[in-house]
């Protein structure tokens, strides 16, 4: 148990007075978050208004949206939908089958389609419309910036939770003697390699919280945007995609003999890229992925963070949270097992 | 014998490593593997160690058979590889009690071993620098303090003195002879054939992967049929006159250089005067003369056909 503590403590030395370290972990998250603040600043600071949807006059669940504080419901008749919501007059119409026409998409439309959905699913599960209260869900988000660009901030931390795929790398280099030459020196030890392994990883985890935890003070206290009001599934979400990119960092460490910054680099290609899907450029990237390809979407494990907190925080959505946790879950273990078949490897045909 | 190898094979692909590579170490020795770079002397070690996958062969350590998982064998080994392998962002103590601590448990006994370890290699008023703002020499001794703190038995050190300067390359090599005194014995890799005679007590010459004598300085020299060179320079010397010189006695090779010549002897004696006796019959005036002994180069050339270096 000492030895993992001694390890711990200097992989944990090694690894913060790394400067690029510090860059890329703690410092570039900071920086893109304030680069992104002041790029779409203006367009986050709209509240959010009452949200004018429309219906004909016999649409089966008119009963409950005009329960809902949150909706101006408007009775249109069949020729005029297109132009009501051509001149923006209402936001959403929800037809007979609770289908939605929108003109554009944006925080209104999402948060009337989430409504929509529980009320499908409410009926489907025979449970009763008046013991429910749609409005409690959605009204926590109220006085939030409420635009989509905030998906944005949400992924940049799911981009960075997983930025523990560095760390993941050096572990893994450290340990094998075919890839450093420290990774020599230590396999003639009598140190074990899964000591220094579990050492690493919890090491990487720590400290990626830790910046995580950074930037998250960074957005709330210094941009003053409130991205987190339920604590439990977000910490939930930011440690399983921390867990994911220490273990991925584990593969692509462990799995070819590219030189380090090679595989650095691919950590970083691949984060962004699923970051990018997921809708860190622009949420309109996220929007049509989502559409076009939802299944990409659903396991991109980015965009299951992204869009886990999202509807967490803003929408107060837990529908997809066990869904989510899953998928990550196996991502893991799938992770591990392969990475275990590299590394179960004792010794090298060359070096 | 604290090591043990017999018949070791290792293939890379079609290319043959180590080919029934043998050798054998005594308690207390310092041994020298001595061979051209790519030779197989690492691959060797790396074997030994159970570093490397090998093709045929047996490998004991302490009497017992060298794997992966020979964790009480290991504790016993130090091992300095021949590339700087340390952390870059720990300080000079933190690398010597990180990896001394991998052996030592004992918190006070290993504090006392990292001072004695810093100490031994000279690097005391460096102890809170980085790796990075160490000279190449100074990065060589911390590299060799990182692999004996834990004062093991058996020290492999793989050319621990390429690309250091004179000073410190006499240091680590005093340095080496002193661990050998206090105990330990020591494998030590190189292709400096002047390392090797100075502190090796005895030395397997490799070639192609193959051991392809062994024995002490001494035994080895006398092994070649060289047992003198003589070295001499003439003002001037035609052709006719220098091709008599081979007819001296005793000698076996005349290498010329200009007006230089290295005249090669086989066992005997009175080579000078022999040859002193040639100059004045042929009326030479000579600016130089002087006599060698035979170099591991020489024994190495005898028996392989090519320099050391090559």
């Amino acid at each position: 148990m000492e030895g993992l503590f001694r390890n711990i403590l200097y992989q944990t030395k090694n690894t913060y007075r790394n400067k690029s370290y510090f860059f890329w972990v703690v410092l570039y998250p900071i920086v893109l978050a304030a680069f992104f603040y002041a790029a779409f600043n203006g367009m986050m600071d709209i509240e959010l208004e009452d949200i004018n949807v429309g219906i004909v006059e016999d649409n089966p669940i008119s009963f409950i949206l005009e329960e809902i504080d949150l909706l101006n419901v408007e009775k249109v008749r069949e020729g005029e939908i297109e132009e009501k919501i051509e001149n923006e007059e209402i936001d959403v119409f929800i037809d007979n089958d609770l289908n939605l026409l929108v003109k554009k998409s944006g925080i209104k439309q999402t948060i009337v389609k989430e409504i929509v959905e529980q009320i499908k699913q409410m009926v489907k599960l025979n449970r009763p419309m008046d013991s429910y209260d749609f409005s409690i869900d959605y009204t926590i988000s109220k006085n939030q910036q409420a635009n989509p660009m905030i998906i944005i901030f949400y992924s940049l931390i799911a981009m960075v939770s997983a930025y523990g795929v560095f760390s993941g790398i050096e572990s893994v280099y450290y340990i094998q003697a075919n890839l450093s030459n420290i990774g020599v020196r230590i396999n003639a030890t009598p140190l074990k390699k899964s000591n220094f392994l579990v050492a690493g990883i919890i090491v990487a985890l720590v400290l990626n919280l830790i910046s995580n935890f950074l930037l998250i003070i960074f957005i709330q206290y210094v941009l003053k945007l409130h991205l987190f009001h339920e604590i439990k599934y977000s910490t939930i979400f930011i440690l399983l995609g921390n867990l994911f990119g220490v273990l991925l960092g584990v593969l692509i460490g462990v799995s070819n003999k590219l030189n380090p910054n090679t595989k650095t680099a691919l950590g970083i290609i691949v984060l962004l890229f699923l970051s990018f899907l997921s809708g860190m450029m622009s949420p309109d990237i996220k929007i049509i992925i989502e559409s076009k390809f939802p299944i990409i979407s659903r396991i991109n494990p980015i965009n299951i963070i992204t869009s886990n907190l999202y509807r967490i925080n803003l929408l107060g959505n837990t529908r997809f949270v066990n869904e989510g946790m899953i998928i990550l879950s196996i991502y893991c273990m799938v992770l591990v097992i392969i990475s275990y078949f590299f590394l179960r490897r004792r010794t090298y045909d060359s070096i | 014998m604290i090591v043990e190898v017999r018949n070791l094979v290792k293939r890379y692909k079609e290319l043959i490593a180590l080919d029934h590579f043998n050798m054998e170490v005594e308690e207390g020795e310092i041994l020298g593997l001595l061979g051209p770079n790519g030779c197989g002397k690492t691959t060797a070690i790396n074997c030994i160690l159970a570093l490397l996958n090998y093709d045929k062969g047996e490998i004991q350590l302490f009497g017992k058979k060298m794997t992966p998982n020979s964790y009480e064998i290991k504790r016993q080994i130090g091992l300095v590889p021949q590339e700087v392998s340390v952390f870059e962002n720990l300080t000079v103590r933190e690398n010597v009690d990180y990896f001394c601590g991998l052996y030592v448990d004992d918190k006070n006994l290993r504090k006392r071993y990292v001072e004695e370890a810093i100490e031994f290699v000279g690097l005391k008023d460096y102890v809170k620098f980085y790796p990075k703002k160490l000279s190449g020499g100074l990065k060589r001794r911390l590299n060799i303090a990182c692999g004996i703190a834990h004062k093991p038995k058996l020290i492999f050190l793989d050319e621990p003195t390429v690309a250091v300067d004179a000073q410190s390359r006499n240091f680590i090599l005093n340095g080496i002879k002193r661990l050998n005194q206090e105990g330990s014995t020591i494998i030590y890799t190189t292709h400096y054939l002047e390392e090797a005679e100075m502190i090796c007590k005895r030395i397997i010459i490799m070639d192609n992967g193959r051991n392809i004598v062994s024995g002490t300085k001494e035994e080895l020299k006398e092994m070649i049929t060289t047992t003198e060179k003589i070295v001499v320079g003439f003002l001037s010397i035609d052709d006719e006159t220098a091709s008599k010189m081979k007819k001296i006695p005793h000698v076996i090779d005349v290498e010329r250089d200009g007006e230089d010549f290295v005249i090669k002897f086989e066992n005997g004696f009175n080579n000078i005067a022999n040859l002193l006796e040639f100059i004045k019959s042929n009326n030479l005036s000579y600016v130089k003369l002087y006599s060698q002994l035979p170099t591991l180069n020489d024994v190495f050339l005898e028996l392989t056909g090519k320099e050391l270096r090559d």
